[in-house]
């Protein structure tokens, strides 16, 4: 056999078929904590704000990475903001091709640096455009957890 | 020499915990903050930053180097990530000292966190994974039984007692006590590490450091810089570091000689021909006990089977001839891997200034060691400090 032979067929060649038995629990950390209380427990997006560099970071930093301040300035920014880019997902994670394509989206929240990741919903993927007004659909209180999940989807928003 | 003198200008860190509820950027901004704070410069006087940190399977994110950047200073900057496992703290340095050294930058945020907790079942699943797929992990290799072959052979090649090596927890725990950041500092004694749980024999639960969060910074800068920014600026005199076979069981066990050859590359640097002699502090990495005594004698502090007796006899207490450990080490402070071994080289940083409170070594030391160990247990990396 060469050396760089590969094998033809896989379960031939002698293994031991291992895994790295690790699972992980996140916390959100000072800044997360507050922010995904506040969702979860009144529905309000927080963000912090730097002074001295005016950026306002939604979801909340407890520093500023461009200058390095402590920032304890927090406000409440409103749930809705714009479509910066999006895409339509027509494969899962596991591969399997989607009937109707997952249309995720990076939205800007108004007044804010950054923004969410997330998923688009009660809209069609040929009406979905970049500069799209959209709004966050919450979970019914009592099914937020503190997560980015309590976040259904953004909607186009509804005037 | 070919390249330019370095010093530590300045130094922070975060308590060590068991569970941090910050994230791993927010444990490691604190310690950076502080760091700058300390030497009184901000982000904007920084060229660099050097990220140390172990496995990423610890904070559970592929990509820890780069996902650490905003809370170590190094947004929009040059940044490097260090990994020899264990030996991360001390390797992180040495990288800091060649970025500065060879004339690339001026000044250097060195920065190394590990937020262990967020691990499950245990971080002994991550460490797992570093051995031989084929050959040693089908046997549920852990770090305690490995540790428990390596104590034991210690043990049997010069005739040391488990007492002996209880002597070096008891000693670290203590000093822990003196340490504002500590996790499992103690006053306990050798009864008690003779009678704790036993994890693999000869290893018990008092003879190994615990698993902690938390993150340590430092600020590197050359000498012209260094003399504009503090009166006390702590040299870089030597810097050495070596690595043994990757395989396990092809090595000496009972004599580090890896480390031996990273501390002999760091003497001739600083011009060292006697360490016990012309070296005031030794910090020597302790994750068990018995490495504390393991790595004094790959040093040269010790002949080989006799650093047992710098513990008895009181010389490696703080107020010894040669204090070792006075920090409270990983057995007292605790052993978030990378930033263990930092805290080691900060805390050489801060005696040599006279700035460690009620850990102050007396007498004025001039000059002291960190050394850290990692890997698959076989790096040594060692840094020599000096005033």
């Amino acid at each position: 056999m060469l050396p760089l032979e590969k094998p033809q067929q896989v379960h031939r060649a002698l293994a031991w078929q291992g895994e790295i038995p690790t699972y992980n629990i996140y916390t959100f950390g000072i800044a997360g904590e507050r922010f995904f209380r506040e969702l979860k427990e009144h529905g309000r997006f927080l963000g912090t704000r730097c002074p001295a560099c005016h950026l306002l970071y939604v979801p909340p930093r407890i520093y500023c990475e461009r200058c390095f301040a402590s920032l304890e300035e927090w406000v409440e920014v409103p749930g809705r903001g714009t479509v910066f880019t999006f895409t339509l997902a027509y494969y899962d994670l596991d591969g399997r091709r989607l009937e109707h394509p997952d249309i995720l989206a990076l939205v800007r929240l108004e007044g804010a640096h950054g923004g969410v990741l997330h998923r688009l919903g009660e809209v069609e993927p040929g009406q979905v455009a970049i500069g799209m007004p959209v709004e966050a659909v919450l979970k019914p209180p009592q099914e937020r957890r503190g997560s980015i999940l309590d976040i259904l989807y953004f909607r186009p928003t509804r005037r | 020499m070919p390249f330019r003198r370095v010093a530590v200008v300045g130094a922070g860190m975060t308590r060590f915990m068991r569970r941090a509820l910050e994230t791993p950027k927010e444990l490691a901004f604190y310690a950076t903050r502080m760091a700058l704070d300390s030497c009184e410069l901000t982000l904007k006087d920084i060229d660099g930053v050097i990220l140390g940190s172990a496995p990423d399977a610890f904070d559970g994110v592929h990509r820890k180097g780069e996902y650490l950047i905003d809370g170590a200073g190094a947004f929009r900057k040059p940044v490097m990530r260090g990994y020899v496992g264990g030996g991360t703290g001390v390797w992180a340095v040495i990288q800091g000292w060649y970025h500065v050294a060879s004339g690339l930058f001026d000044t250097v945020l060195v920065v190394c966190e590990e937020k262990m907790s967020s691990c499950y079942p245990h971080p002994q699943g991550a460490f797992n994974a570093i051995f031989d797929h084929t050959l040693e992990r089908p046997l549920g290799t852990n770090l305690l039984w490995i540790f428990a072959l390596e104590m034991h052979r210690y043990m049997a090649t010069y005739g040391i007692t488990e007492r002996d090596i209880a002597l070096v927890s008891v000693k670290n725990k203590r000093n822990g006590l003196d340490h504002p950041c500590s996790h499992v500092a103690g006053n306990i004694t050798v009864d008690d590490v003779l009678q704790s749980e036993v994890m693999a024999w000869p290893v018990k639960r008092l003879d190994v450091s615990p698993t902690s969060d938390g993150a340590v910074a430092l600020v590197m800068a050359c000498e012209e810089k260094a003399r504009r920014i503090t009166h006390k600026p702590v040299w870089v005199e030597g810097i050495g570091w070596c690595l043994d076979t990757s395989y396990w069981t092809n090595r000496d066990l009972a004599y580090p000689v890896y480390v031996e050859k990273a501390a002999r590359m760091a003497y001739k640097m600083a011009g060292i021909v006697d360490p016990r002699k012309q070296i005031d502090i030794v910090e020597p990495y302790d994750p068990f006990d018995y490495k504390e005594l393991h790595h004094l004698e790959g040093l040269g502090f010790a002949r080989r089977g006799e650093a047992p007796d710098l513990i008895a006899s009181g010389v490696a207490n703080r107020d010894g001839d040669l204090p070792v450990t006075p920090s409270g080490g990983l057995l007292g402070v605790g052993n978030p891997i990378a930033a263990a071994g930092l805290m080691k080289v900060a805390e050489i940083f801060w005696q040599l200034r006279g700035e460690a409170g009620k850990r102050q070594v007396p007498g004025k030391p001039r000059r002291g060691l960190a050394q850290a160990w990692g890997d698959l247990m076989q790096v040594g990396t060692v840094v020599v400090l000096g005033i």
